[in-house]
């Protein structure tokens, strides 16, 4: 195994690879690779595609590297690599959302006059982490897990900066609402 | 069921709509502080800004599972082919 060096930047691996360096790559991989694969498991619409995104992400980005331009971080391009995989493997698989806002909200307790249990437990967000569209669970890992900025995450879904906080903001309380049924259930 | 209502010149449903920006603190201070006015005065608004909180909060704890051995050991051998 090739220990990673942190000390490396990002842009000095990726202008590595783009001049052929195949150690760069490696160290590239294994430093964003299990980011990568949450985002696509997080992402795609069907299970068990995610190690074929992963595979071709890197793949694309080995391709793309002479062509990448300065950025800190990789991860954000690394995962707009992913998601356009994504794209390419099931077009036309994004989902218009058309509830309304005050629907999620009273969804989530919202007026209701009543205080409702979050289910806090490890289990039982992930639970309801799972259940939710492929659109929140890919809005909420950018935002919310890999701490995207609102500019980096509309880069990466190729929407708007406004419709990425509409997004996060309907997915957070869409999770909210699984937490508070996975509560009542308990 | 509760209505909703206008409190610091504020509706719930533009409270609503602005509920992350605000946990997010991407608003301006001056919408920030009409918010917090009214989260002051209507419970229903401050509870759901309490528990999506919570949410948040959550899923930012969940921990960050490593890739399988076995998906990484097949990753990098795929990427050498």
């Amino acid at each position: 195994m090739i220990a990673d060096d942190a000390r490396v930047s990002d842009e000095t691996l990726i202008g590595r690879i783009a001049a052929g360096d195949p150690s760069a790559f490696d160290r590239l991989v294994r430093r964003h690779q299990a980011a990568v694969y949450r985002f696509a498991r997080a992402a795609a619409p069907v299970d068990g595609d995610a190690v074929e995104i992963l595979r071709e992400t890197f793949l694309a980005a080995r391709r793309a590297a002479s062509r990448h331009r300065d950025e800190t971080s990789a991860r954000p391009w690394l995962l707009s690599l992913a998601r356009q995989t994504i794209d390419r493997r099931h077009p036309g698989s994004r989902e218009t959302d058309l509830t309304s806002l005050r629907e999620l909200a009273r969804a989530a307790g919202w007026q209701s006059g009543e205080d409702g249990a979050v289910d806090e437990s490890g289990p039982a967000v992930e639970a309801a982490f799972a259940a939710l569209p492929p659109e929140d669970r890919e809005i909420l890992t950018l935002c919310d897990r890999e701490y995207l900025t609102v500019d980096e995450a509309a880069r990466v879904t190729g929407l708007p900066d406004a419709a990425v906080r509409t997004r996060l903001h309907r997915a957070r309380l869409r999770l909210l609402a699984r937490l508070k049924e996975g509560a009542g259930a308990g | 069921m509760q209505d909703e209502q206008i409190v610091a010149g504020l509706h719930c449903g533009e409270v609503l709509a602005d509920l992350s920006e605000h946990l997010d603190g991407r608003l301006s201070l001056d919408r920030a502080e009409r918010i917090d006015e009214h989260l002051a005065g209507c419970a229903e608004c401050r509870r759901l800004l309490d528990e999506v909180t919570a949410a948040v909060r959550v899923v930012r704890q969940l921990p960050e599972e490593p890739l399988p051995p076995e998906v990484e050991e097949l990753l990098i051998e795929s990427l050498h082919d």
